[in-house]
């Protein structure tokens, strides 16, 4: 399919950088922002390296701060430096001779009117041929006055060339929110101009899981629930709240990691093959698998979903606070920085299989995962191995240690029949040696190019937050069932967790 | 030492075992293959630096590696072999480890052990010959491996002759090897340029692309203007020139081609360069005619590691980006070129092109 966006040019072909997106101008707010100089500036850096970066590109930053172009591009020189020690003047010059700083209120007309006749200049003046970005790299609450201002100037038009929006999560508070902050957005911009960013689409190996299962014929005819027992998805992180304990005070794990990350990966795993490997195909695929995820009921909540609260404990033999002893965080907070769901799927594919969803804080390691357990063999013939059989189990590890294992059953040297399990590899660290894009670098490009397939669309955001709704009001609304901190900093979180999986041979991995 | 594959095999396991960690717990290795790289070295020097590009490529590509070169002493048994393990980077845990086996074989032997090469290869991995010298004409170990590789990778900047070894390549390589792909790392050398030169006519001012009518390209005065004549070759197939004038025997300083909207001079002009082997090409300008002049450049910058590309529409300036352009070596070059399997149409055409150009070769 030809994508609006992509340069048509003879000289192209066969090149590496095939895909190059037209000439166009990226206005970032929040520009001063942490994202924009630690991940938005490299990534656009790297696509100037590998030559995908348009012929004319501008990049305009607005924030309230009131620093000048030359502060400004100063201080992304410097975080970018950090970064790639190789960046000589020359090299920088030439990368940001188009970057430029407008200071202003989010909500204050006037600015928007000099960004209006900054970017008319751009056209001008570099070729940006009124194809115009707009990456909302703020704080939520300022989303609505962004994008009706923008409205307001007239900057969400096309037609001589291409208007777009990048909204970075959380996406709405609530469902209720996430449905006015569509209406919002849909009222300035039209649906294929909304660029909903969830970075871990961006990821290389997410992007991977559509490869292994629809580029592969191995797969597809296990992958369902005549043989799959249960299905794991883990998002572990060993970072404590950090600096963003105001933020995360008021979302806990449910919103930071499953209505967007979780849920995403969730789709990628369990939907259908898409009738093609464009943007609405796929997303109409996805949007059916969270609007079948089974509803939760308030009385049944336990059941299916698990809730924590780190307390003190030890990281690399290191003590660490809870998270009710974190800067900026309430002593009595009830906030869960862990979270276990079994969802049950109703398709025709999947009826009957678990998913098991956790993300956490403070477990004793990082690390992301998919892990698909198979059913064991109906008739067990070899009743003498070592340590049991162990059910087949494939593991997709999205980060770190990028790739696959397939575990199985071999039998042991000798003279008897003892099975014994292991482990089938795949690294993509040790298969390609060079480096994945950034998640960051792989999302600007699609946006520029108009390629929405890693974006979520509007109906997924609302989809996923109707599906996760009652767990949300129930654990805000009562206390947990088990006082918190219910588990240590440094451990793999509450043991209560363990009742969800129902089955003896089922059982939490070890990361 | 006896010489056979499980002998060699052998060794390589008993080298990994002593290469295990001592203790549980500590980063472990992990013998990894991607490829088959047999590389055949048709002297002692050129076996030497072979081998060196050979374990620095290891670093981009974990594969077997598999050399052959010829003995330096002629008192030396038939075939020798050597292995030797490299674990050159890192992946989380592990040490990704392959391995590079060499044969060195005396040289009435040396044509022969194509058979000995097949039972070394990694099965059901892609098999890639490199004949890092002058192209052979008679050699039979390059005839049997090349009928059994995926690829060939030949360095027509390494030809002794190089318009007559590209006529009898565009010529003769699909008949004789149909099922083989050829590749030229002078070729994959030229892929940066391209990527700038096309640079150029992603913006706006594309539509000048049409309106070309000089190219000149200047490359460093005592080397060979090979490069210089493919880049042109790749201008003319995609933009749809026409060599209208009599074949060459040589590549000459001015080529004419009949465009689809007029007549196209092409120049390659030697200029005085620091270092004429880094600078095979120094700078590029492509010019239009008539009402709209416009002038697209990427010349080396004053700092030999950076390049500049600009964009010069009516008497202004409308493009210019400077990118780094380190020098690319050996090891480097083929693991560009090997990170994809298929065949590179645009070089294929090229190929044919040069095959239409240049004097039919003597075969």
């Amino acid at each position: 399919m030809a994508l609006a966006g992509v340069i048509s040019n003879p000289l192209r072909e066969g090149l590496s950088a095939d895909r190059v997106p037209v000439p166009c101008s990226l206005v970032i707010y929040g520009a001063s922002g942490d994202l924009t100089a630690r991940k938005l500036v490299p990534a656009l850096y790297n696509l100037y390296k590998k030559h995908l970066l348009p012929a004319s590109f501008s990049l305009i930053g607005i924030s309230r701060s009131k620093i000048s172009d030359d502060e400004f591009k100063q201080k992304l020189k410097e975080m970018l430096k950090k970064a790639e020690p190789e960046l000589t003047d020359a090299l920088w010059d030439s990368f940001s001779q188009n970057f430029h700083y407008l200071a202003g209120g989010y909500d204050e007309p006037v600015a928007y009117r000099n960004l209006s006749n900054l970017l008319d200049q751009m056209d001008k003046d570099n070729g940006t041929s009124g194809n115009r970005v707009f990456y909302l790299s703020t704080p939520p609450n300022v989303f609505e006055p962004i994008i009706s201002n923008l409205g307001a100037a007239g900057l969400n038009k096309e037609g001589k060339g291409y208007s777009r929006v990048v909204i970075e999560k959380p996406f709405g508070h609530d469902l209720d929110s996430a449905k006015e902050l569509n209406r919002k957005v849909q009222e300035v911009f039209k649906e294929h101009q909304i660029y909903r960013i969830d970075h871990y689409l961006g990821k290389e190996t997410v992007q991977n899981l559509l490869v292994m299962r629809f580029a592969n014929s191995i797969f597809e005819p296990i992958w369902n629930r005549e043989n799959v027992d249960h299905v794991q998805i883990t998002a572990a992180e060993e970072l404590g709240v950090g600096s963003r304990a105001g933020y995360y005070e008021s979302s806990g794990v449910l919103r930071d990691m499953f209505q967007n990350h979780l849920f995403q990966v969730m789709c990628m795993v369990a939907m259908e093959p898409p009738v093609a490997f464009d943007a609405n195909a796929i997303r109409d695929e996805k949007l059916k698998i969270l609007q079948s995820i089974r509803p939760f009921h308030p009385e049944s909540i336990a059941q299916f979903a698990v809730r924590g609260q780190y307390g003190p404990g030890y990281l690399a033999g290191q003590k660490v606070p809870g998270y009710r002893e974190e800067k900026e965080v309430n002593p009595q907070s009830i906030t869960p920085t862990y979270a276990a769901l079994k969802v049950f799927l109703d398709t025709w594919r999947w009826h009957g299989v678990p998913f098991f969803l956790r993300s956490a804080k403070r477990l004793p390691k990082r690390s992301t995962e998919v892990a698909i357990q198979f059913k064991e063999p109906p008739n067990l013939l070899f009743k003498k191995n070592i340590g049991g059989l162990s059910p087949n189990l494939l593991v997709i590890r999205i980060q770190p240690d990028e790739g696959m294992t397939l575990r199985f059953e071999t039998k042991v040297p000798g003279m008897t029949t003892e099975a014994r399990t292991v482990n089938m590899d795949f690294r993509y660290g040790t298969s390609f040696a060079e480096d994945a894009p950034e998640a960051y670098e792989r999302l600007l490009l699609d946006c520029m190019l108009g390629d929405a397939t890693l974006f979520i669309r509007g109906d997924e955001a609302e989809a996923a937050w109707q599906a996760l709704m009652p767990v949300l009001t129930h654990w805000e609304t009562t206390q947990p069932e088990q006082s918190f901190p219910n588990y240590e900093a440094g451990t793999w979180g509450p043991v209560e967790a363990d009742k969800l999986l129902e089955k003896p041979w089922r059982k939490w991995r070890r990361l | 030492m006896t010489l056979s594959a499980q002998a060699i095999e052998h060794d390589l396991t008993e080298l990994w075992k002593e290469t295990k960690p001592a203790k549980e717990g500590e980063p472990g290795l992990q013998r990894v293959y991607t490829t088959n790289l047999v590389a055949y070295a048709e002297d002692h020097d050129t076996g030497y630096r072979v081998e060196r590009v050979l374990m620095d490529l290891t670093q981009f590509q974990p594969g077997r590696y598999i050399l052959i070169r010829p003995a330096l002493d002629t008192g030396e048994a038939p075939v020798r072999y050597y292995v030797s393990g490299h674990c050159p980077f890192w992946a989380e845990q592990h040490r990704v480890c392959c391995d590079i086996i060499k044969l060195v074989a005396q040289t009435d032997s040396i044509e022969n052990l194509y058979g000995f090469t097949f039972s070394l290869l990694v099965p059901d991995l892609p098999v890639e010959l490199w004949w890092p010298g002058d192209l052979p004409l008679k050699n039979k170990f390059f005839a049997k491996m090349a009928e059994a590789s995926n690829r060939v990778w030949v360095d027509s900047s390494k030809f002794k002759n190089p318009e007559q070894s590209i006529a009898r390549l565009a010529f003769l390589w699909k008949q004789r090897f149909p099922k083989t792909l050829l590749a030229d790392m002078n070729w994959v050398r030229v892929q940066r340029w391209r990527a700038l030169i096309a640079e150029l006519f992603d913006g706006p001012w594309s539509k000048y692309l049409a309106q070309i009518r000089q190219v000149t390209l200047e490359y460093g005065e005592g080397s060979h203007p090979l490069r210089g004549f493919l880049l042109a070759l790749w201008m003319a197939d995609r933009m749809g020139w026409k060599y209208k004038g009599s074949p060459l025997a040589s590549v000459p300083e001015k080529i004419d081609f009949d465009g689809p909207s007029g007549p196209v001079e092409v120049q390659l002009k030697a200029v005085p360069v620091q270092d004429a082997k880094r600078d095979r090409i120094f700078a590029i300008g492509l010019m239009t005619r008539g009402e709209h002049p416009a002038l697209f450049s990427v010349v080396r910058d004053a700092d030999p590691h950076v390049v500049v590309a600009r964009a010069e529409v009516e008497g202004g300036e409308c493009f210019s980006r400077a990118v780094t352009f380190e020098h690319l070596h050996s090891n480097q070059v083929l693991a560009e070129g090997l990170k994809n399997l298929g065949a590179d149409e645009v070089w294929e055409r090229v190929l044919k092109l040069a095959g239409e150009v240049l004097e039919k070769p003597i075969l």
